[in-house]
């Protein structure tokens, strides 16, 4: 059975049921905008310090949505049971993780379509392409990583604890790389190209190893 | 060849013990009941049978194979019904089972033909969510028998389906080699000539036609 | 498992180790702390004092000493979890483990010696620079790695989910670090100053690395022999008992 057609079908599959039920996504929506809103509460923002503060406020916003968003993507009771039923057929792990993950990592992109415009009217930061493909880089790298602790984290005790006790510490090149190509694109000092790159580095290593780990940590 | 040889399952959760030592043989085209009280190791023992789960001492070749190193080869083979159900309540009935046709690499008209199998033909568009748990079970089973497996692993199918319980199970065990876990001894003994008894995790005997009596 | 009975047991397996006339284990303790207050006789009296630093200066010995030994903990934990994925070695595991404690114990003293550095040199105890940065994100990783093993089912998937959690966290930590230095070329910041050192003072250096590897080997070695001894308290048989307590409710089906 083709990986790749397994791995759509579970996307597929997970954004139908999203789509049906809309839970999620409004919830994150909302989740966000309060975000920033209580960031504006919490910093010291002008006009002057809003666009430095921004770049911040959008990593804070993203980390803790795709905590939420990840962990929901694995723990729910129900979801276990799924879980275990696509398990017991001739499905590839790593197929219905790579599915999975897409799925997540589609959901966490609708919030940042709705993050981005917020975060230009309240921080009167600019938002142009370079800042989409800075997030979107930074996305992919996370969600993957996010989704496989996530799986881990569903199994065992504690699990609202252990998530970001296990995802953040592998986050933070991503927050870092990311934080600077998002400055640069914002029109701050910052390294684009450098930043771009890792990006793409950290994407491509740990897309490759939460592949080879799916089955060990998803199978029994 | 016997289809299923189990030698010594054990599965301990911690210190607990929850299947001690159980041997189990099965030839192809056999039906078993597993029987047993609550807690007595039934759903512990179905699931290390459909390779759901590991046992942490003890030895089970299916069809020949080793049941934990080829369990991807086994897995299309064998179908499973948990006791947590596992569909997804916001895709339809023909979705639910449309998908894992794609999952098991077989064609989606199956999915059809299954529905029908345990009569759920009319509510192939409903939301799982919106069926009733004896039809939900049916979908369960349902999907338990779209890839056409040759070993049937059935815990307590029976919960909560009507009186035709025993018509659908015979039709589905039909020409497959089956273990069905059960609190309702008639329906066993109607379906299956051969019972396991288990007892505190372990088994207190395999019988013929055994004829509990209360 | 309570804390007392696990307490109680490590009692008895420290003691049992200990108890046993010239048992190895007690022989190579004795000599591995033997050797690090040889280190301390060199760092104190044979090292020149540093001329900028003063006597200050001298933590530097224990504490990179320490980053060493921890990373290479670190390093038996990484390979232990790739040979437990790849043929499921219980040894493999174990070994892990005891690297794991050890490795957290070394990172915990690096962390506190940077930071009573930190505090004389620069004014304050804590600056966001690669070294101590990362430090610090190698010290969560594996106290993550410690707690996993702890909320996870015991036996194979808490042996399965910990060797995932060593192998992305090893690679993670240079991939940390490599950021923030990246990172602080454009944000500098205060920098841990590693002038060349005289031969002396890199004498001493290598003698308590030495001296430190040592004594990690040590504790590596003793904590992986309390582990087979719990590993084999925990599967002696018991007898069978009668499973009254359970209740009604089935094992659960989804773990």
């Amino acid at each position: 059975m083709n990986g790749l057609r397994v791995a759509l079908a579970v996307a597929r599959k997970d954004l139908r049921s999203e789509w049906r039920t809309r839970e999620l996504i409004p919830a994150l929506a909302q989740f966000i905008v309060l975000a920033l809103v209580i960031a504006n509460f919490g910093f010291q923002i002008d006009s002057r310090s809003a666009p430095m503060i921004a770049p911040g406020v959008l990593w804070l916003a993203l980390v803790f949505a795709g905590l939420v968003a990840f962990g929901r993507a694995f723990a729910a009771e129900r979801e276990q049971a799924s879980l275990e039923a696509m398990m017991l057929t001739p499905a590839s792990p790593a197929a219905i993780f790579t599915g999975k993950a897409i799925a997540a990592a589609a959901l966490l992109i609708v919030c940042e379509a709705v993050m981005l415009p917020a975060l230009t009217l309240f921080f009167g930061t600019p938002l142009n392409a370079q800042v989409v493909v800075a997030v979107l880089l930074a996305t992919v790298g996370m969600t993957v990583l996010g989704c496989l602790f996530a799986a881990m984290a569903a199994r065992v005790r504690a699990r609202e604890l252990l998530l970001p006790l296990l995802t953040l510490p592998l986050w933070i090149p991503f927050i870092i790389a990311g934080g600077q190509a998002v400055q640069a694109a914002m029109g701050l000092q910052a390294n684009w190209d450098e930043g771009i790159g890792l990006l793409i580095d950290f994407d491509i290593l740990f897309v490759v190893l939460t592949s080879l780990a799916a089955r060990f940590v998803l199978d029994d | 060849m016997s289809l299923l040889v189990a030698n010594g399952l054990t599965q301990r959760f911690g210190r607990e013990p929850a299947l001690v030592s159980v041997d189990l043989v099965l030839d192809a085209g056999e039906h078993m009941a597993v029987l047993g009280e609550n807690g007595a190791g039934k759903t512990t023992l179905l699931r290390i049978l459909a390779t759901a789960a590991r046992p942490s001492a003890g030895r089970l070749e299916i069809l020949g194979l080793d049941a934990f190193r080829e369990r991807r080869r086994l897995r299309r083979r064998i179908g499973y019904v948990a006791h947590a159900l596992g569909l997804y309540p916001a895709l339809s009935a023909l979705e639910n089972l449309e998908f894992f046709c794609d999952l098991h690499g077989v064609d989606r008209s199956r999915a059809g033909a299954a529905l029908e199998t345990v009569g759920l033909s009319g509510s192939e568009q409903r939301p799982a969510a919106t069926l009733s748990r004896g039809m939900q079970q049916r979908l369960a089973i349902a999907r338990a028998i779209v890839h056409d497996p040759r070993l049937l692993v059935l815990d307590e199918p029976d919960a909560s389906l009507g009186s035709d319980a025993a018509d659908l199970l015979a039709a589905i065990m039909h020409d497959r080699t089956a273990v069905l876990a059960t609190h309702d001894h008639a329906l066993a003994n109607r379906l299956c000539p051969r019972t396991l008894v288990l007892r505190n995790g372990r088994s207190v005997g395999t019988a013929t036609r055994l004829r509990v009596v209360r | 498992m309570s804390a007392r009975r696990a307490l109680g047991r490590l009692g008895r397996s420290t003691v049992r180790l200990t108890s046993a006339p010239g048992t190895n284990f007690q022989k190579a303790a004795v000599g591995a702390v033997a050797l690090m207050l040889l280190a301390g006789v060199a760092i104190f009296v044979y090292a020149p004092t540093d001329y900028l630093q003063g006597v200050v200066q001298k933590i530097f010995y224990l504490h990179v000493s320490s980053a060493i030994a921890a990373y290479g903990c670190f390093a038996v934990v990484l390979l232990g979890g790739i040979r437990y994925l790849w043929v499921e070695s219980l040894t493999a595991d174990r070994l892990a483990r005891a690297g794991a404690l050890v490795g957290v114990i070394f990172t915990t003293v690096t962390l506190v010696m940077g930071m009573l550095w930190a505090k004389p040199i620069w004014g304050t105890y804590w600056t966001w620079d690669a070294r101590l940065t990362s430090t610090l994100v190698l010290w969560i990783i594996y106290a993550g790695y410690l707690m996993v093993r702890r909320l996870a089912e015991p036996g194979r998937q808490a042996a399965r989910f910990a060797a995932v959690v060593g192998i992305f966290g090893f690679i993670d930590v240079p991939i940390v670090q490599f950021s923030v230095t990246w990172w602080r070329t454009v944000h500098p910041g205060p920098v841990i100053v590693n002038d060349a050192l005289p031969p002396q003072m890199l004498g001493t250096f290598v003698f308590t690395m030495l001296c430190t590897l040592v004594l990690a080997g040590v504790m590596v070695a003793i904590r992986y022999r309390i582990e087979a001894l719990q590993d084999a308290a925990e599967l002696a048989t018991e007898p069978a008992r009668v499973l009254s307590a359970r209740g009604d409710t089935e094992p659960e089906a989804i773990r």
